[in-house]
């Protein structure tokens, strides 16, 4: 389990050992469909996007690195949005009220779902937030980011570019 | 049981045919120049029939490729489409002989959902129970409410219950008149015999109330 969830562990020449983050289980797969409810406004299923590159990102309401995260990725809807870009927002918390009240505040140019049961994030393999996956216009899931930082924001962007130029 | 073998026939023909159209697809691993199949437009006309001039345009865009040395891959894109549609229609028996299979006819029982206007309610979610037991939950989008807002019909659920007395409860989530969150029930008792039962839901405008109305009917 802990191989599949975090590390693989490389022995190196000199003796050091470096863990990497093993690659996620979905990459390559077809992204599983679902539908929520939106925090504000309608319902969403994943289905009606084929055609569109469609980001989601799975949060909670007690994650502090989710709300920068969530506003870098505003900022890349506002740009891409015309390209066929569809962002999303899935909300996976023990409390539904923080996470009504988290989705409330936010105020994105997104739809904020709310995923109580945490269906949707067992179908995702969610094992850290915030957690990004970029699903291609073919609805198969392509890249899956684990983390938030300056970094892996450069990395969005260009795995989100790719996506759309394809 | 007799259905099994002819499954795993057509899955291996359907896989099959699919693995040839995807082969087949980039067309441009076509055969080289001097294999060029002949364009149909440039067949040889049959003797004793009054000679009818060709469409123009296709025998001088074949003549014109011919004469560069470019193959026509016009043959060979008829045929990939054709392989394609065979590979649809196996997919399409296929997916009927796996109906057959999951839920035959003699247990089967299908609940359908349509809607009339919805001046007085918008549709949001409908659960159903069967026996006191969840079934589904069904949450709807905007689209598909649109798409039953025009006149269609979805199969809700499908499955399998056995001969006797049943009891079906249908809960409908929504916006009611004024924008308020609406929740209505409608339950059903019915007899499953031997044949497949179709169930309707039905949720209407009833326009003297100003209040939605919920019916479940049953399809003799």
């Amino acid at each position: 389990m802990f191989a599949q969830v975090c590390a693989a562990v490389m022995a190196c020449g000199g003796g050091w050992v470096v863990l990497a983050q093993a690659p996620h289980v979905l990459i390559g797969q077809p992204a599983p469909d679902f539908t929520l409810h939106a925090a504000v406004g309608a319902n969403v299923r994943l289905g009606e996007h084929r055609g569109e590159v469609v980001v989601l990102s799975f949060w909670n309401g007690g994650c502090g690195a989710c709300r920068p995260q969530l506003a870098a990725l505003d900022r890349s809807l506002a740009t891409y949005a015309s390209a066929g870009l569809a962002v999303y927002g899935v909300g996976v918390d023990d409390d539904p009220v923080r996470a009504f009240s988290f989705a409330r505040r936010a105020k994105l140019g997104f739809p904020m779902l709310l995923d109580p049961q945490k269906s949707v994030g067992r179908a995702y393999d969610v094992d850290n937030l915030p957690m990004t996956v970029l699903i291609d216009r073919g609805g198969t899931v392509r890249y899956v980011l684990r983390d938030y930082s300056v970094e892996s924001e450069q990395l969005y962007l260009r795995q989100l570019r790719a996506l759309l130029n394809e | 049981m007799l259905h099994t073998p002819v499954v795993i026939c057509a899955a291996a023909r359907a896989g099959f045919l699919l693995s040839v159209v995807l082969a087949a697809t980039p067309l441009g691993a076509a055969p080289p120049a001097g294999q060029a199949t002949p364009a149909p437009a440039a067949a040889a006309t049959v003797p004793g029939t009054p000679a009818t001039p060709p469409p123009a345009a296709p025998a001088a865009d074949a003549q014109a490729s011919a004469a560069a040395g470019e193959p026509d891959t016009r043959g060979l894109d008829t045929e990939v489409q054709g392989l394609k549609k065979d590979a649809v229609d196996l997919n399409k028996d296929l997916f009927i002989l796996e109906e057959e299979l999951l839920f035959p006819a003699n247990t089967q029982v299908a609940v359908f959902l349509s809607m009339d206007v919805g001046d007085f309610f918008a549709l949001e979610s409908v659960q159903l129970r069967v026996d006191d037991k969840e079934v589904i939950d069904y949450l709807y989008t905007p689209r598909e409410v649109q798409a039953l807002l025009k006149g269609g019909v979805q199969r809700l659920y499908v499955g399998n219950l056995k001969v006797g007395r049943h009891e079906l409860v249908a809960y409908f989530n929504g916006q009611g008149p004024n924008e308020r969150p609406y929740k209505r029930g409608a339950t059903i008792r019915f007899e499953k015999g031997v044949g497949a039962k179709y169930l309707e839901l039905k949720i209407e405008d009833r326009q003297q109330k100003l209040q939605p109305e919920f019916v479940i009917k049953d399809w003799e």
